[in-house]
């Protein structure tokens, strides 16, 4: 079931709408609008269709691999941006939000390509784990960015500079408001995502039946988690957390912490991976296991 | 096309003498009933504003008599207007129409209520049943020029005006909404009103006045649906309020930066504030924004703004003078073609009638001819009447493209004994 399309496609269609979008900054036309418009959708169409290929190849995708997961994330992502662009036709948004998935495809050309396992009991915890660590890693790259305007936006009004020109940002309110949300719920999905792998771990039978806390995915994902929830609690406690600039500071903050698992997870030293890589047949594990150090089968590699 | 306009503007006429020149609704129904009275062939529409009053007719023999007719009806002296009454005919009239229904001959260039108010005068126009085709297709072509202007450049987008630049380039990119945001207004001053009329248009604010006049700020809040604080209240207003609006008349600095600190700052937990410092002098001292999350403004901040916003307009002006130009270019030559209408018909008929008569003649002389053949012969008497027509009809339509070929139409009317 060759379709011809590959990550190329949709990759060149955001990339004709990131283009599209800069353009923006000089010249606005109706014409350039419906074009990125059409960029954007044809971008989406291309990277459903991919990713459902892969689920008719492999049942258990598009978690079935660290490139299915990152190509995944960046459709999650890639959905928001369409429709913020259609619910905002004016922001330039997609300035922001475009480069993020474009990064996501990017980096997952990096990622490996190890086939999921056999649907097992404990594959479910896996499976659950990787969609809350996905939909987390969106959130956070989602307030990160949000964070991101928020400064420039501020930064615009504090110096006077014109804010209806081509740089079209959303309102600090609005900004203040996803900014906010984004780290609240990724908290609970990293949490979420954590604590599922701690339960897929620890359902595993006999000598598997333990978590592996010094591997740097798990160390830099339980910071993260960290993070998040200390941040969570400052916002409580510290009534200036909740609003403004602090708040931006925080998503910033903890996309870096993202940024450092999503590494170490890609290029790092990872118990698993080390046992992977030894292993006579080709990796098997799911990006669900990666993180926690299970392999294919829930055996602890 | 005998198409003129007569009327005076905010540039010949001070206020005193346009103000009993202007004509309200029920006065242009009367007004033009009387001028049809008047000018019983005529086609004319009135549009009065508060900056102009202009009528546009077609098929009044002089300006004059239309301006006769204008100070008639409102009773104002030939001498008081002296040399102040602007005339223009045919294309310059519709080019005008186009200027002013684009905004172009706005006080504010770029004001987008005049379009309403053309469409409007239209309208009336066409209710009291004084407009005819030509107004009506002028009038159709101007509302569509000033929509191509709108649609084409940008020269709406940029608002000159202080209060809606505070409130609809600045104060909305800090608020996504302004229904239920808690704004306060220091002082009551005119800028204070006017800044409320833009806001109330943008959302439902809860207004909040403090002044220290109580019963001019009782009177704004009431105005406005809102609640008037004692003057004493200032500190804890300022530390609820999302929006604050400042044009008291004080001769120095209301808020000092060491006041915001100790007396706002602490309660209001680093929460957006915008202020619009609209007093001259300041009432908030220019320390005030640098306090994290408050963003402040003065009159200064945004008469730059404006005048920034003024010059992207002028730099929208020659395209929008493009348009206009091409669609009167456009609309004069349509007129001119179509005052040839009677004289191509004319001499379309002086040709299909022996057309048909000899055709007549012919089938009866042969009476034995297939159809085929009498389709072949009529599509040859056809072509041939066509081909004949083609050179006249192209010589009328070129003519047409530099005004009414006068000349031309006589002498085609003269060659065949045409009827006027």
């Amino acid at each position: 079931m060759d379709s011809g399309i590959n990550m190329l496609c949709f990759s060149a269609s955001y990339g004709i709408a990131l283009a599209l979008e800069l353009s923006g900054l000089w010249a606005r036309t109706r014409i350039g609008r419906v074009a990125l418009l059409f960029s954007a959708i044809a971008g989406l169409v291309a990277h459903t269709w991919y990713l459902g290929r892969r689920v008719a190849e492999m049942p258990a995708a598009p978690l079935a691999s660290q490139q299915d997961w990152y190509v995944l994330a960046a459709w999650a992502l890639a959905i928001i941006y369409l429709t913020l662009k259609l619910y905002y036709p004016r922001s330039s948004m997609g300035l922001f939000l475009l480069p993020a998935v474009l990064a996501l495809v990017g980096i997952s050309r990096f990622a490996t390509k190890t086939p999921l396992a056999t649907f097992q009991a404990p594959r479910v915890w896996g499976q659950v784990h990787g969609v809350l660590l996905m939909l987390g890693t969106v959130t956070v790259l989602l307030g990160f960015l949000a964070g991101l305007m928020y400064l420039i936006q501020s930064y615009r009004l504090k110096h006077k500079l014109p804010t209806r020109g081509r740089l079209q940002l959303p309102s600090l309110e609005w900004l203040e408001r996803v900014n906010s949300r984004s780290l609240g719920v990724a908290t609970l999905l990293v949490g979420g995502g954590f604590f599922t792998g701690v339960l897929s771990r620890l359902a595993q039978q006999g000598e598997q039946s333990f978590v592996p806390w010094t591997d740097p995915v798990v160390l830099s994902l339980a910071a993260m988690f960290v993070w998040l929830v200390v941040a969570e609690g400052f916002r409580l406690v510290y009534p200036a957390a909740r609003q403004g600039q602090k708040v931006a500071y925080l998503t910033i903050a903890a996309f870096l912490f993202l940024a450092l698992v999503l590494a170490v997870m890609t290029w790092g030293d990872s118990l698993h991976l080390n046992a992977d890589s030894e292993s006579t047949e080709p990796p098997q594990a799911s990006i669900s296991t990666t993180i926690l150090g299970l392999s294919n089968n829930g055996d602890l590699a | 096309m005998n198409l003129q306009m007569v009327g005076c503007t905010h540039r010949e006429m001070g206020i005193d003498i346009r103000q009993q020149l202007t004509f309200d609704r029920s006065q242009t129904v009367e007004a033009l009933g009387q001028w049809q009275s008047r000018f019983p062939d005529a086609e004319l529409v009135l549009l009065s504003t508060c900056n102009r009053v202009e009528i546009y007719a077609v098929g009044v023999p002089k300006a004059e008599e239309l301006i006769e007719a204008l100070l008639d009806y409102q009773k104002v002296t030939a001498s008081q207007v002296e040399g102040r009454m602007v005339t223009l005919a045919d294309s310059k009239a519709v080019k005008y129409l186009y200027r002013v229904a684009s905004s172009l001959e706005s006080m504010v260039v770029g004001e987008p209520q005049i379009l309403a108010q053309v469409k409007e005068a239209y309208q009336t126009a066409q209710e009291v049943g004084s407009t005819g085709p030509l107004l009506h297709d002028l009038f159709q072509s101007a509302l569509r020029t000033a929509k191509r202007v709108a649609g084409e450049t940008s020269l709406h987008k940029h608002r000159v005006s202080i209060p809606s630049v505070a409130i609809s380039d600045l104060a909305s990119c800090v608020f996504e909404t302004f229904d239920g945001k808690h704004v306060l207004v220091i002082g009551a001053g005119k800028m204070a009103d006017e800044t409320l009329r833009y806001l109330r248009d943008a959302g439902d604010a809860v207004i909040h006045v403090v002044n220290r006049d109580a019963q001019r700020g009782q009177q704004l809040a009431k105005k406005w649906n809102g609640q008037y604080h004692e003057w004493d209240q200032l500190w804890e207003q300022l530390e609820a309020a999302d929006l604050t609006i400042s044009t008291t008349a004080a001769n120095e600095t209301i808020v000092t930066a060491a006041d915001f600190e100790q007396k706002v700052a602490p309660g209001r937990y680093q929460r957006p504030l915008f202020i619009l410092d609209l007093a001259v002098p300041r009432d908030f001292d220019s320390q005030v924004g640098n306090a994290l999350g408050v963003y402040l403004y003065s009159l200064d901040d945004l008469t730059l703004a404006c005048e920034k916003n003024r010059q992207t307009r002028a730099a929208e002006l020659p395209a929008a003078e493009t348009i206009i130009k091409r669609e009167t270019e456009r609309f004069v030559v349509e007129m001119n073609h179509r005052a040839t209408a009677p004289v191509i018909t004319g001499l379309r008929e002086g040709l299909e009638r022996p057309k048909d008569a000899e055709l007549e003649r012919l089938f009866c002389k042969l009476p034995n001819l297939d159809d085929q053949s009498r389709k072949e012969i009529e599509q040859f008497a056809d072509r041939l009447v066509n081909k004949m027509l083609h050179p006249p009809l192209e010589s009328l339509r070129d003519a047409s493209q530099n005004g009414t070929p006068h000349g031309l139409l006589d002498a085609l009317r003269n060659l065949f004994k045409l009827e006027n």
